[in-house]
């Protein structure tokens, strides 16, 4: 039960076949189950069974809100949620009970949908593994699924793999089936980069699409709230509820008119071109990763989509300029974080600075610390024109790269979401936060300055086991036409449901529809 | 002569400091420029829905955006976007099509966010003029016209309060004026001394009154100016500058400016030379006081605010895009009609309608409620308004500057005051027991001119036969007087004149008496 | 029909559709990519800068290793001068060519005075409360001898 899709639970509680009350407990024991994952800093038990009996009320009286109506869902803990604990995965907000709701997550809880918890993350989602926050690394549900244990013979527990990040709490917590959707945010591939290496669908759309209101910012100017669901078209629906404009943020736009709330089930990829950006085979692509890339290709040639190679000359100097970009916004985000109103307030008061000084000290971890810094020097007068300026002109450069490609009759872009398959732990914080950001989103951040849409789909598993997913971008405001290929896509490679392989022998009883899933159509 | 600014007028710094002089001081003049803070006359804040007013609980006033509440973003208020357009354009200012936002970046416990979001790259408006006049000639009669150049009109944000707890070592902190919307105003260095800084001020309070956009009120914060003072030698270039800040009220302004001119030629004098430093006024000494040096150490690191798209604003109806909702747009030519009479205008007007003098004009615009207190008396009177004028500029405004009384508070009401002057004309009273019935209603609020008249018998004597009796009476027993009189002595008259009016007890109308007494020593 | 009969068809070379086959850096799938860009020397930024830096952003280096990431960071951003931006104007945001929106002037927020003050650590009655102001920080040993007491 709890691997089925958005789609299928939801016509099963309107069937009367589960009730939203014992679908929630459902989830919350699996929480419990998983609880090694450390995909949740909190899980709102008493609140996810309130709305859950709630859900019941309406669904009894034949009345449901919508499809997600007692759907369990999860969100990353940099989404304000109104008296929940919002940590960012801090020291500095580990107590924070935000006053107010974010818009998404409002939206979400105005279709009845049932919250089991916020994620965990790294810190301010600074990171691309979701193993530098204050309550521990997220550890990847696939470590501890026969394929991954086969493999490594060793006990999986000293050699788990990474979530990849940072929104790698929301990746598992949908990977490892408690939940059937959450939200994470996607500044540079943090909604991707964790959907692919956990094997879930990962949305990341059009920027101004969804409302930031209440989501914590990294870089305004390239947040996003990310979709994770285990199907494309659970990804579509939550799409359509959550965006449109919100007049409490000023940089959102309006939903495309022409929203099909249905993915079309027969679509025919004769009429698209799909664009192979070459500049995207990187130094450090993995043999694998290459290998999945080239099946999808042929599945596009051999079904009689028209296939180019296009270029991005750009890429390279993406992640430089997005580092520079990134780390000047984050210097000015969080200056905010003082103590005074809000978060943790350090013990010294011999002067406002001074307590300024020691409970950022105290409250933030390295990473944030050092972006604050390098931001902070990026934006010196001295040296404003020399990076942060040129930075933006690289931005333009980048962005009109995609722009040119589109513009020449390509739909899609289909490139590699991350390098390889997920790293284990050991081997992972071997290089610093910064360094590893740097390489592994290589693929995604190109997206995020361009604000494009762009979806993660897990396509098979590595040798090792872990999930290998491929990234399919879109021009800006056509995210259902970018869902409608990777839909396609879906339904044609066969990605195994983690149910297959149990870990802990109670899901196998509930396999029953996973093979459902693959062809989605219900 | 003023020394500092070559008025031949009894200029404020001439009277208000002794100067020594040893090397030629005449030769070093003030430069003074101005950056003016007005608070926008709105119902909410620039970037929240908050309310704005004077006095309130303390942070009763702030939203969770004020409060810098992390994932809360800025709304712009169209209020103050058309109240900044209109004091632009009634300051002859270009107003951009486009502005952009930017952040500020500096810490402080009444900066919430750790950031001030304003307009430092492309302001709202800028180019502007604007004319002053100044009292000058001998007897501060003749009006001088000035104008000063606007350099830029920005929007931004203002800071909350910060209260120092001295005792208790602590600082309280009112967040409820965070946020609240201001007009920056820069006036280029064209001004020379106190005066002309103060006299442009004034004008400055008087428009933004008439636009309804800032109610100017120095002392209640809602106008602030900080000087930007420094002195060289004519055609040389410009001096040093030194920043002069806490200054509340109009006086204190031409106060600061003339001892920091001085204080910047004595320091010349003395061979030293004049620090590029921030200054505060102390109203108590009248001295201006280092502040804290920041300058060496500080970097504001300026940054486009990325929560806030370009603010765009429209000339006319037809440049309005397609399907634009009317209430996003602010259109530069509906705000240029609805402008309401400016001062200067205004002043003009009075002097074309009415035939009073120029320096009158500027004494009536320059006090709140004096033109309207004019033109109601005008509607009740037939008098010529020149002569009326000079009974509200000296009677009335003489009266209610010593009992420091605003025109609202008046005792004698325009149609009290034109009773009076009508009662006047028509030769019911003398000229000087006018002025007698004034006092009085001006001690007994409400009581008609008519009843004072009556019950101190102050009535203007004309009859005739009467007048011709006591003159003869007078006549007849002063021959001495007579015979000079005939004898060729015309000013003799004068004494029995005075001689009659003793009789009457002034209230006999001189020019009959006269006539009478001429007749009777022919 | 395989890719390269597809290619052959359109008169394209093997080499750009599938120029990774002939490209692959190393075979070993688990294999780790080392750092993108290359380590040169680090750039070095004057003690004056690092004071001052640690003033404006009220954050400290804490350890050498903290500084010496700011000079990697410094020198990984020297390589976008490699670009040639000429004649490109910068950008701000995607939303470059949108308009902002605006909103009425109706009170719609603010009366909680009572809901944020309890989420401050130091409040009295509707006050939040600071230290002293006014104070300069203090020089950058007696600065790290009091972090260092501070420690989480």
């Amino acid at each position: 039960m709890l691997g089925l899709t958005i789609r299928e639970v939801s016509l099963a509680l309107r069937e009367g076949r589960i009730s939203p009350t014992e679908l929630c407990r459902k989830c919350l024991n699996r929480i419990k189950k998983t609880q090694h994952l450390n995909a949740y800093i909190t899980v709102t038990e008493e609140l996810a069974l309130k709305q859950a009996r709630e859900a019941e009320t309406r669904l009894l009286q034949g009345a449901p809100k919508g499809p997600l109506d007692g759907i369990p869902f999860a969100v990353k803990d940099n989404f304000c949620t109104e008296n929940i604990k919002t940590t960012c995965a801090s020291r500095m907000l580990k107590d924070y009970h935000p006053p107010y709701n974010a818009t998404v997550v409002q939206k979400l809880f105005d279709q009845g949908a049932v919250l089991m918890g916020k994620t965990n993350m790294d810190e301010f989602a600074m990171g691309a593994g979701s193993t530098d926050g204050a309550f521990g690394p997220v550890r990847n549900p696939w470590s501890y699924a026969a394929p991954y244990r086969e493999q490594t013979g060793a006990a999986a527990d000293s050699d788990w793999v990474v979530t990849g990040g940072s929104s790698g709490g929301s990746a598992a917590a949908v990977a490892a089936l408690t939940s059937f959707l959450s939200l994470g945010s996607d500044t540079g591939g943090s909604t991707r980069n964790p959907g692919a290496l956990c094997g879930v669908v990962a949305l990341k759309p059009t920027y101004g699409l969804l409302s930031r209101h209440g989501l914590i910012p990294l870089v305004n100017s390239m947040d996003v709230p990310g979709i994770m669901t285990r199907s494309v078209s659970d990804a579509a629906i939550v799409l359509d509820i959550l965006q449109g404009l919100d007049i409490r943020d000023s940089t959102t736009i309006p939903a495309p008119a022409s929203s099909l709330t249905e993915l079309p089930e027969g679509f025919d990829v004769k009429n698209i071109c799909v664009g192979i950006p070459k500049e995207y085979h990187a130094p450090g692509l993995s043999e694998e990763t290459l290998a999945q890339w080239s099946r999808i290709v042929d599945m596009f040639e051999k079904a009689g989509a028209r296939v180019e190679q296009v270029s991005l000359p750009h890429t390279q100097h993406s992640i430089v300029c997005y580092h520079v970009l990134c780390h000047a916004e984050v210097a000015s985000n969080m200056a905010r974080f003082d103590g005074l109103e809000y978060g943790h307030r350090s013990a010294v008061d011999s002067s406002t600075e001074a307590m300024y000084a020691s409970t950022r000290h105290e409250g933030f971890n390295d990473v944030v610390r050092g972006r604050i810094l390098s931001g902070n020097y990026f934006l010196l007068k001295q040296n404003y024109e020399h990076y942060f300026i040129k930075a933006q002109k690289v931005r333009r450069l980048i962005a009109d790269d995609f722009k040119r490609v589109f513009n020449s009759g390509v739909d899609v872009l289909l490139t590699p979401t991350t390098l390889a398959d997920a790293a284990c732990y050991s081997e992972f914080t071997q290089e610093d936060n910064r360094t590893r950001s740097a390489q592994e989103d290589v693929f995604t951040q190109p997206v995020n300055m361009a604000g494009l849409p762009a979806v993660s789909v897990p396509t098979a598993l590595s040798r090792r086991g872990l999930p290998i997913g491929l990234q399919l971008i879109g021009p800006a405001l056509h995210d259902k036409k970018l869902l409608s290929v990777a839909h396609w896509i879906e339904q044609r490679v066969g990605f195994p449901s983690i149910c297959e392989y149990g870990d802990s022998g109670e899901t196998r009883n509930d396999t029953g529809m996973t093979k459902r899933e693959q062809t989605s159509a219900v | 002569m003023c020394s500092f600014c070559n008025h031949t007028s009894t200029c404020e710094g001439f009277n208000s400091l002794i100067v020594p002089y040893k090397l030629a001081p005449q030769q070093l003049v003030g430069v003074v420029g101005l950056e003016i803070h007005a608070q926008i006359n709105s119902n909410t804040k620039l970037f929240s829905g908050s309310s704005v007013r004077f006095s309130a609980p303390p942070n009763s006033l702030v939203s969770f955006f004020d409060a810098s509440l992390p994932g809360t973003l800025p709304v712009l208020n169209k209020r103050c976007v058309e109240a900044a357009v209109m004091t632009g354009l009634a300051l002859n200012c270009s107003i951009n099509r486009k502005s952009l936002f930017d952040r500020k970046h500096y810490f402080y416990a009444d900066l919430p966010s750790g950031y001030q979001i304003t307009q430092q790259r492309q302001p709202i408006a800028v180019d502007g003029t604007l004319t002053y006049s100044l009292l000058g000639g001998k007897k501060r009669s003749q009006v001088i016209r000035k104008t000063v150049n606007i350099k830029q009109i920005q929007l931004e944000q203002d800071s909350g309060k910060s209260l120092h707890d001295d005792l208790r070592s602590q600082t309280l902190i009112d967040l409820n004026r965070a946020g609240v919307g201001l007009m920056e105003l820069v006036m280029e260095p064209d001004m020379s001394c106190g005066e002309e800084a103060a006299a442009a001020v004034r004008e400055l309070q008087l428009i933004l009154q008439a636009l309804g956009t800032c109610q100017g009120n120095m002392s209640e914060g809602q106008m602030r100016v900080d000087a930007n003072v420094s002195v060289h030698k004519p055609g040389e270039p410009l001096g040093i500058r030194a920043e002069v800040k806490n200054i509340n009220s109009v006086r204190c302004l031409a106060r600061a400016i003339d001892y920091e001119i001085q204080r910047q030629i004595e320091v010349l004098q003395r061979g030293q030379t004049v620090q590029n430093e921030t200054r505060a006024y102390d109203s108590k000494s009248g001295e201006t006081i280092p502040m804290r040096d920041k300058e060496g150490l500080q970097d504001y690191r300026f940054m486009p605010e990325p929560n806030l798209p370009p603010l765009i604003v429209y000339e006319d109806n037809a440049s309005l895009p397609t399907g634009i909702d009317a209430r996003q747009a602010v259109v530069v030519q509906k705000i240029r009609e609805g402008l309401p009479e400016l001062p200067g205008v205004k002043r003009d007007r009075l002097v074309q309608t009415y035939g009073i003098l120029p320096e009158h004009s500027f004494t009536l615009v320059n006090e709140d409620g004096l033109v309207e207190y004019f033109e109601a008396v005008l509607k009740v009177t037939k008098k010529e308004p020149r002569k009326v004028i000079g009974w509200v500029t000296n009677e009335l405004l003489g009266h209610l500057k010593e009992k420091d009384m605003s025109v609202s508070h008046s005792p004698i009401s325009p149609s009290a005051l034109a009773e009076l002057l009508e009662l006047q004309e028509t030769g019911h009273i003398s000229s000087s027991a006018a002025k007698q019935v004034f006092q009085e209603m001006w001690r007994s609020p409400g009581k008609p001119a008519s009843q004072i008249i009556q019950e101190q018998d102050l009535g203007l004597v004309s009859d005739a036969a009467r007048l011709h009796s006591i003159c003869q009476k007078v006549v007849d027993s002063h021959p001495n007087e007579v015979h000079a009189i005939r004898n060729g002595n015309k000013k003799v008259l004068n004494k029995l004149m005075g001689l009659v009016q003793k009789e009457t007890k002034g209230r006999a109308d001189p020019v009959l008496v006269m006539a009478i007494l001429q007749e009777k020593t022919s | 029909m395989s890719v390269i009969s597809i290619a052959a068809k359109r008169g394209l070379s093997l080499k750009i559709i599938r120029p990774w086959c002939n490209l692959l850096t190393n075979s070993a799938s688990s294999t780790r990519v080392t750092c993108l860009w290359s380590s040169t020397k680090p750039a070095h930024v004057p003690a004056d800068l690092v004071d001052k830096l640690e003033r404006l952003a009220l954050v400290d280096f804490r350890t050498k290793q903290g500084l010496a990431c700011l000079e990697k960071a410094i020198r990984f951003a020297d390589q976008l001068h490699v670009v040639d931006t000429s004649g490109v104007e910068p950008m701000d945001s995607v939303l470059e060519d949108r308009a902002l929106n605006l909103r009425g002037d109706a009170v719609v927020e603010g009366d909680c005075a009572e809901e944020l003050l309890q989420l401050s650590k130091n409040t009295v009655e509707e006050y939040f409360v600071a230290p002293p102001g006014n104070i300069p920080l203090p020089t950058r040993e007696e600065r790290t001898a009091m972090l260092k007491h501070s420690e989480f």
